[in-house]
């Protein structure tokens, strides 16, 4: 074998270079980059909606973008050991039914007790991380590829939701849920809504987790070399199991803000969210091959499409332009992340 | 063949020079061998060896220097053009896909086709002609299977001579081989050599690059040695005698290379391993290693030797057998319990096992040492990982500082295992396995990789070297086992080492009558 | 032991028959309806769409890559032929869904080869944007076809009914190009070694070029099946059926990294899928078992398709030394 020969990043100091090309060049490869893409669409788009920009709005784009924001985190963790997880939509549904059973003031198995709310959060909790361990479960063990498992309980749990929900209820979701559970979606804390204190208290500790602790280094290195990782007396198979219940439970999460904006507990709840989901992650920057992810990445990638939805919407552009438009600006962010590595290679 | 068509050259190569990114890694290199003659091509890792038979595959290209094939120019821009002009190259990582037949592998990029009526164009494979053309090429390199048999069911042995076939059914002129026997049983390099001496008499051309020095001798007729990119000699093989070439390999001799040992190994033995057996992978192997105290292990690629390494260390299961750590028995040992034990292994396969490639010199560094680092609710410190990375690369001899923004992947090779080795002493470990320490890396790099492993024992440490290099086992260590087919078949002394025995008893054929636990391996007291 | 395990690996390496022949079984105790011919030309009837999808889905995954853009496909073309081609005879509508399907294939082709782009991330955009034209098109409306289309699903050729003749050819193509051509070899080595197929010569970008065409072209051709059958198509039309396609690829046995895996068992694993459904209705199951048996079915034979993975693999690790010695069989 040929000696390798030290390249240039070994060699040069770092990047010197100035000129407006470079500087583009820095904002591509910035953690940034996608925040302030947000802000430049923002400052673009408002000569056409100057709604953009009022308190209304962005309380709108703030509680929108929450359940969201919660599915996408989780994702995260299992994006970056190079899993999958397209449950999670199915998650979301079929803890919100199961949530609603418990709690609903018609028939509901605690319905109209004192514990009807803390009994359902449990159980929908409790649904997220069953469900999110039998993914696991049937990655570590079973030696399955993340993609069909996950393809398989989506496919059983939206089923089951709907099964559900016909021993419980006459129509299609389960209604008259508490008032204490579904002032959770109105409610706000020092004039901040409760949802967006939920959802960023669980972004807080995701990124606490993955960048500053033993186990966050762990889903890094699994995720960019299962052997090497293994070697170095990482348990691989606990972190990825790790992994898909953190998105489990975080599903669970964002069932429950769905349905207490809902205020039903319905099957097709985040049915159509799956995309939106990983188009979200991915264009924050995070890798679908592992190893690369952030969740500042995730929480700009949200609020970018959120932004996109939100603006879209007030221009009164129908379902279908945001659909191009959605689709475009995945292809798009995909784009210049290759681009970026190709300058991070070539640098 | 006329005698005067045998003694022009095949192949002419002269002034070959190549840099990559200013580095230059070959000078001038030359060499010419003719038809039906073996060419043996030895150096050290790094000397350009590798370089120079890309350079001929067509995988890069010359920065100056001509190639002639039968006395006309030769200058492949591709490996497709090499192949097409009759030069074939097979690598050590076979270029075969397991999931098609074997008719199939040697087709693959270009299927005789035939026409099926009513379609006037020639749609389809023509079976029947691949399978005749296939039947032909593996009768004569000897290997009876069906031309339709995957070629995930052949051993290495097979898919070798697979590979050999292609290059037959391609009417190769030369032929270079690439480490050709590592993988191979013994039974399986008799056949290898047995089929090479056929397609000498055939009038091809044989490249052979192989650190298996014996091997070299007596497949070739002439041996070209190359040293840090220059072409350091060549010479009848009858007339070099296996020293001779080591130092023209190395440019000076042994005892140079090799740091002289300090203390002399403890008493108290660091590793024992006593009966470890897994079924048709080891078979009873008992040793021990003292404090400070450097046991290499001799054997063939496929004797057992990392397989051993990978059971101590909890990455193979094994049925029976204890494993003590200081007299502290390891039972069920995995990686974690391993290096909470003691234990520290560097595997062979560094971008594979060894490295987080995209992630930094940091990173990497505490990797095996995280526990150490991380705070009471498992909270990691960064400017601490980063400060004792840096440390870390300092004692190291590391060629950058810049341990936070340097990837793994921008390293050389020797300053990659640089980062795997520190890793690992970041927990100062009481056993160090070392498979293949120096593997892929350059001279300077492998003395800096023996003075570490020096200063190791020194402070007590103990190490179990595997090697490939013999000369490398024979330098380093106080002691020396010799394993062949899961079992062990020797134990030798320093004072001095006797190499040809080490190599008999590691080429030794277990399995037979006369190898199995009855008879009591030769041990000389140490 | 060995031969033990060699029995086992026989069984779990034709798991899925088994589990076929045994669904076949039970609804055929179950009801007595199950086993008549016509039941059985139903079924394959009901299968053809999603069999020529997943047939088409099968070259993508040998080269390992994904297109989750069957569905959105099918969607905008079967709707460009409902709302523009109403008046045209019927092969010249099927032609251009072919022809606009395989036009869309190509995109994404390209985009994956050229742009180095995850196929995963590529398709999953050329979803929203086909349906969002779609939708755009046809103004979210539901979108009837005329009876000459509609009336295909009655007609058959040489006493076959058309979706199953249909599902024929394109089965016999695809079968032939898979293992009788030069190309079809050749999606088998880049998926099985895409580094050993370009040191090969291989043009690895091609391949994976084409083979993302005739998914494209299958998507199409599955729709217009499809459409003959149901005579309309919404907004939610194809949603999700570029999971089935998936499923039906892997439950015959294809894998996601490619290499893997051939159109007789993803014809199989289409069916076998639709068996179930139908044996489901004939024993009047309650319908919303169904997908959750068929996701079990899925769930089952992929964890047995690993299983056998594992087996295999422990079986084929390279033992240094002979097997039978005394001792170590006797301690086993």
């Amino acid at each position: 074998m040929t000696a390798l020969p030290p390249t240039t990043a070994e060699t040069l100091p770092p990047s010197a270079a100035r000129g407006p090309l470079a500087r583009f060049g820095r904002l591509l490869l910035s953690e940034y980059f996608v925040l302030v893409l947000c802000v430049l669409y923002v400052a673009a788009i408002y000569p056409v909606v100057p709604e953009m920009l009022t308190w209304q709005v962005a309380q709108n784009v703030l509680t929108d973008m929450m359940p969201l924001l919660v599915v996408a985190i989780g994702q995260t963790f299992v994006l970056i050991v190079a899993g999958i997880d397209l449950s999670v939509t199915a998650i979301i549904s079929m803890s919100a039914v199961v949530g609603a059973s418990v709690m609903t003031g018609t028939g509901g198995y605690l319905g109209g007790s004192a514990l009807a709310v803390p009994g359902a959060l449990i159980a929908m909790g409790a649904v997220g991380l069953g469900i999110g361990l039998l993914n696991g479960f049937a990655v570590v063990t079973l030696n399955m590829p993340s993609f069909i498992v996950t393809l398989a309980t989506r496919m059983f749990f939206a089923g089951a939701a709907v099964w559900y929900v016909t021993f419980h209820s006459t129509s299609s979701s389960i209604a008259n849920l508490p008032p204490g559970f579904t002032g959770f979606a109105t409610g706000s804390l020092f004039g901040v809504p409760l949802t967006v204190v939920v959802a960023a208290l669980i972004a807080v500790l995701a990124h606490v987790l993955l960048s500053r602790t033993e186990f966050g280094r762990w889903v890094y290195a699994v995720g960019a070399n299962p052997r090497a990782a293994r070697v170095s007396g990482i348990p691989v198979e606990r972190t990825i199991l790790s992994t898909f219940v953190i998105s489990g439970v975080c599903a669970s999460v964002a069932a429950a803000m769905y349905s207490s904006r809902m205020q039903t507990g319905s099957p097709i709840l985040g049915e159509n969210i799956l995309l939106d989901v990983i188009g979200a992650v991915v264009i924050g920057g995070t890798s679908l091959f592992g190893g690369k992810g952030k969740i500042v990445w995730t929480v700009f990638g949200v609020l970018f499409l959120v932004l996109l939805d939100t603006s879209l919407k007030l221009l009164g552009a129908s379902l279908f332009l945001i659909y191009i438009i959605k689709g475009g600006v995945i292809l798009l962010a995909a784009l210049v992340d290759a681009l970026r590595n190709r300058i991070l290679v070539s640098r | 063949m006329s005698d005067a068509a045998a003694s022009a050259p095949l192949l002419e190569v002269r002034g070959l020079r190549k840099s990559f990114f200013g580095v230059t890694v070959l000078h001038d290199v030359d060499f010419a061998m003719r038809a039906g003659e073996a060419l043996g091509l030895v150096g050290e890792n790094g000397s350009g060896k590798s370089t120079s038979m890309n350079i001929l595959g067509g995988v890069h290209r010359p920065d100056a220097g001509t190639m002639l094939l039968e006395g006309r120019a030769y200058a492949p821009q591709t490996p497709k053009d090499a192949s097409r002009a009759g030069v074939a190259f097979i690598h050590q990582e076979l270029n075969l896909f397991p999931n098609l037949s074997v008719e199939e592998n040697l087709f693959v990029d270009a299927f005789p086709r035939r026409g099926v009526f009513p379609f006037i164009a020639p749609l389809f494979i023509d079976r029947r002609a691949i399978r005749r053309a296939t039947e032909a090429v593996l009768r004569e390199v000897d290997l009876a299977i069906k031309p339709s048999t995957p070629v995930a069911k052949l051993s290495q042995g097979e898919r070798q001579l697979v590979e050999i076939a292609k290059a037959l059914s391609r009417q190769a002129k030369l032929i270079i081989f690439d480490e050709p026997t590592t993988s191979l049983t013994r039974p399986e390099v008799e056949r290898l050599f047995s089929i090479i001496a056929r397609l000498k008499r055939r009038g091809i051309g044989i490249i052979y690059i192989s650190h298996t020095l014996e091997d070299v001798l007596r497949v070739c007729e002439t041996v070209t040695v190359l040293r840090d990119g220059h072409h350091a000699g060549t010479a009848p093989a009858e007339t070099l005698s296996l020293q001779k070439i080591i130092s023209l390999m190395v440019g000076r001799s042994i005892d140079q290379i090799f740091p002289a040992r300090g203390k002399p190994p403890g008493a108290k033995p660091a590793l024992e391993v006593e009966g470890l057996t897994q079924r048709g992978v080891a078979e009873n192997i008992s040793f021990s290693i003292r404090e400070g105290e450097i046991v290499g292990l001799a054997g063939l690629m496929g004797s057992g030797r990392s397989e051993l390494a990978r059971m101590i260390f909890g990455l193979d299961p094994f049925a029976r057998g204890e494993i003590r750590v200081s007299g502290v028995p390891l039972t069920n040992p995995t990686p974690a319990s391993a290096m909470e034990a003691g234990l520290a292994f560097l595997t062979e396969d560094r971008r594979g096992e060894g490295l987080l490639m995209d992630f930094s010199v940091a990173e990497n560094t505490v990797l095996a040492s995280l526990r150490s680092l991380a705070g009471t609710l498992g909270f990691i410190d960064t400017r601490k990982v980063n400060e004792v990375s840096r440390e870390t690369a300092r004692a190291m001899r590391l060629s950058t500082d810049r341990v936070e923004d340097t990837s793994a992947k921008h390293l050389s090779g020797g300053n990659q295992q640089k980062v795997v080795i520190g890793k690992w002493l970041r927990r100062q470990p009481k056993v160090f396995i070392l498979d293949e320490p120096t593997r892929g890396i350059d001279v300077g790099a492998k003395q800096e990789v023996y003075r570490i492993v020096n200063a190791l024992t020194e402070r007590g440490s103990a190490v179990l070297l595997i090697s490939s290099e013999i000369e490398e086992l024979i330098g380093l260590s106080d002691r020396i086992l010799a394993i062949s087919k899961g079992e062990i078949t020797g134990e030798f002394a320093r004072k001095p080492f006797d190499r040809e025995a080490i190599m008999a008893a590691a080429t030794r054929l277990a399995g037979h009558e006369s190898f199995s636990a009855k008879a009591a391996p030769e041990r000389v007291s140490a | 032991m060995k031969l033990g395990s060699r029995a086992l690996l026989l069984i779990l390496q034709n798991a899925p028959a088994l589990l076929f022949i045994l669904l076949l079984i039970v609804f055929g105790l179950m009801s007595d309806r199950f086993f008549a011919f016509n039941n059985f030309r139903n079924i394959v009837i009901q299968a053809a769409p999603i069999a020529i999808l997943a047939i088409g889905m099968t070259f993508v995954l040998l080269t390992a890559q994904i297109d989750l853009s069957v569905g959105a496909s099918m969607y905008l073309t079967a709707s460009v032929a409902a709302l523009y081609m109403a008046d045209l005879p019927w092969p010249v509508s099927l032609l251009a869904v072919i022809v606009m399907a395989g036009a869309v294939g190509a995109v994404n082709g390209l985009i994956v080869t050229r742009l180095g782009i995850a196929s995963f991330i590529v398709t999953l955009a050329t979803l929203f944007i086909l349906r969002g034209i779609a939708m755009w098109l046809s103004n979210t409306r539901t979108l009837m076809f005329p009876d000459a289309i509609t009336s295909l699903n009655r007609a058959s050729f040489l006493g076959v009914p058309s979706a199953i003749a249909g599902f024929l050819v394109v089965f016999a193509l695809a079968w032939a190009i898979l293992n009788q051509t030069p190309f079809g070899r050749q999606v088998y080595a880049v998926g099985g070694d895409p580094e050993s197929a370009r040191k090969a010569g291989l043009p690895v970008g091609r391949i994976v070029f084409w083979c993302f065409v005739v998914s494209g072209v299958c998507a199409g051709l599955g729709g217009f099946v499809s459409v003959t059958q149901i005579g309309a198509v919404g907004p939610s039309y194809g949603q999700q059926v570029e999971f089935s396609a998936i499923a039906a690829a892997v439950l015959g046995g294809v894998s996601l990294f490619g290499g893997r895996g051939s159109v007789v068992g993803t014809v199989f694993g289409a069916i076998l899928i639709k068996t179930v459904q139908n044996g489901l209705n004939i024993i009047n199951a309650d319908p919303y078992i169904y997908p959750l048996v068929t996701a079990g079915i899925i769930f089952l034979a992929v964890a047995i398709d690993g299983l056998r993975t594992r087996i295999v693999e422990r079986m084929e690790r390279r033992t240094i030394r002979p097997l039978d010695t005394g001792a170590a069989a006797a301690a086993e």
